[in-house]
């Protein structure tokens, strides 16, 4: 029995998607995402020279500061910081620049449903725009499981609410390689079953955490694709710029 | 997801590349060294991307990503406009807008000795070279070229400096002469001095002509040189 999405979305379909580079004029990387009426504007300072007291001064430390759109900022906002936190850690490269700090500002600018991942992109834009080195980009989905058993991908706030529970994934985003395809299967294989981060939400049985997974896995060439025509078309009008 | 079917790495050159994308797969080229530019990195027997830009290749064997960004990255050899932030007894502390603070000894001036240390206060701009970049370390810079003659660095004395990225920086510093400055330069007297971390001083004899020469690059940024041409040509009849 499926069930009927606001605007006759499809289970499988995602909302459609927005990046704007170089939004702010004295951020050093900054991006503003959209995902539907979800909305987050990233702001990427750095590299600067220092890092904090129990940092380890041979990476870069990376500095996350999230700020909710209404409200006082409590352990929420805390945790969210310390999940981007980790997740950034592990695509940027972090002995390019030891002994610095990248401070990055994230702010809610609306949330209807699917907020991690879309901070996720607006986070990952700036970076890119900033000109931090990165191991990849990351892409992010929400996967959420109704009471019968459907996954829905994408979920807006009230579908959220209404949800048994919910996963949010991220996944190193798809790259674009000069290597045949024959030559190396077994490391494509490993890196594509990467997965940076997976946040749950609610109960559910380990069949359809994997088969979320799957969903997610199966989504990340598309929203790679998206992402990087995004990003591309902005930096175009860059580069003539620069010519 | 599939990898695409097999292509040479020639299909990258002059293409938007983004971090993670694998550009040269070292298992085929034995004997060449390769010499990797900005934005690259050795990810074991692969060459993959690190920042976001237009990928660029240059015989023989040179491989770079063009990226312009608001930060600098220090490379040996770059001409940049550096700010003072502190002074100690054998160095001066710069800022020259990268991941570290940049230390100019106090003896690397033409003639410098310990009985003729110049006195930066904090806030001087200088026009320095730079002489090591090394990953982890801080970067040293030098008020002379390399066979120990002035030769213009020092520093730089009224005029008005803003900050633009490093591509514009380049797009100016570029041969043949770039055309904002030679359409400009044709009718208006100034100097200008421009550094590759994205630093831009200029002077001139009357304030409205600084304001006007700094205006127009600012604006023609983004422009075609066509575009540019057009542009600064009727800025300059408005003036006159």
């Amino acid at each position: 029995m499926d069930i009927e999405r606001a605007g006759g979305r499809g289970a499988n379909q995602l909302r459609p998607i927005d990046c704007f580079r170089d939004v702010l004029s004295r951020a050093h990387g900054s991006a503003s995402c959209s995902q539907g009426e979800t909305r987050v504007l990233a702001a990427v300072f750095g590299p600067k020279a220092g890092t904090k007291k129990n940092e380890n001064p041979e990476k870069a430390c990376i500095e996350v500061i999230w700020k909710p759109k209404t409200g006082q900022i409590g352990k929420t906002e805390k945790e969210l910081e310390m999940i981007l936190k980790r997740t950034l850690q592990n695509i940027c490269l972090l002995s390019v620049h030891p002994n610095t700090t990248t401070s990055i500002i994230v702010q809610v600018v609306h949330d209807d449903g699917s907020l991690l991942p879309c901070a996720i992109h607006a986070t990952c834009a700036a970076l890119v725009d900033a000109g931090i080195p990165l191991k990849s980009l990351a892409v992010s989905l929400c996967c959420c499981l109704t009471e019968s058993g459907q996954i829905l991908l994408d979920p807006s706030k009230l579908e959220e609410q209404k949800m048994k529970a919910f996963v949010c994934l991220v996944f190193p985003s798809s790259v674009n390689s000069v290597l045949p395809e024959e030559s190396t299967p077994a490391t494509t294989k490993s890196t594509e079953q990467e997965i940076i981060t997976s946040l749950t939400h609610g109960v559910m049985t380990v069949d359809d955490y994997f088969h979320c997974v799957e969903q997610g896995r199966a989504a990340v060439a598309p929203l790679s694709n998206i992402l990087k025509k995004k990003m591309r078309s902005q930096s175009a009008g860059k580069s003539s710029k620069a010519a | 997801m599939e990898l695409k079917p097999s292509m040479p790495s020639s299909s990258l050159i002059d293409q938007q590349v983004f971090p993670g994308d694998v550009v040269l797969d070292l298992s085929k080229i034995t004997s060449q060294t390769i010499k990797l530019g900005g934005g690259l990195r050795q990810d074991g027997d692969v060459i993959s991307v690190m920042k976001a830009g237009v990928l660029k290749f240059s015989k023989p064997n040179k491989y770079w990503v063009e990226t312009s960004h608001k930060r600098y990255v220090p490379s040996a050899g770059d001409n940049v406009l550096g700010i003072v932030v502190d002074a100690r007894s054998d160095n001066f502390f710069v800022d020259i807008k990268g991941p570290t603070l940049a230390f100019l000894p106090v003896l690397a001036f033409e003639g410098g000795t310990r009985r003729n240390i110049p006195k930066f206060e904090m806030g001087t701009l200088l026009y320095v070279r730079v002489v090591k970049a090394d990953t982890g370390m801080n970067p040293e810079l030098s008020c002379m070229d390399a066979s120990g003659k002035a030769a213009e660095y020092g520093p730089l004395k009224d005029g008005f400096m803003f900050e633009t990225s490093t591509g514009l920086s380049r797009t100016l510093l570029s041969s043949p002469t770039c055309p904002v400055l030679e359409t400009l330069g044709k009718k208006i007297a100034f100097e200008i001095a421009v550094g590759l971390n994205g630093r831009v001083w200029v002077n001139s004899s009357t304030p409205s002509i600084v304001v006007l020469v700094s205006n127009t690059i600012i604006q023609t940024a983004s422009m075609s040189p066509t575009q540019q041409k057009i542009r600064v040509e009727s800025l300059l009849q408005k003036m006159q």
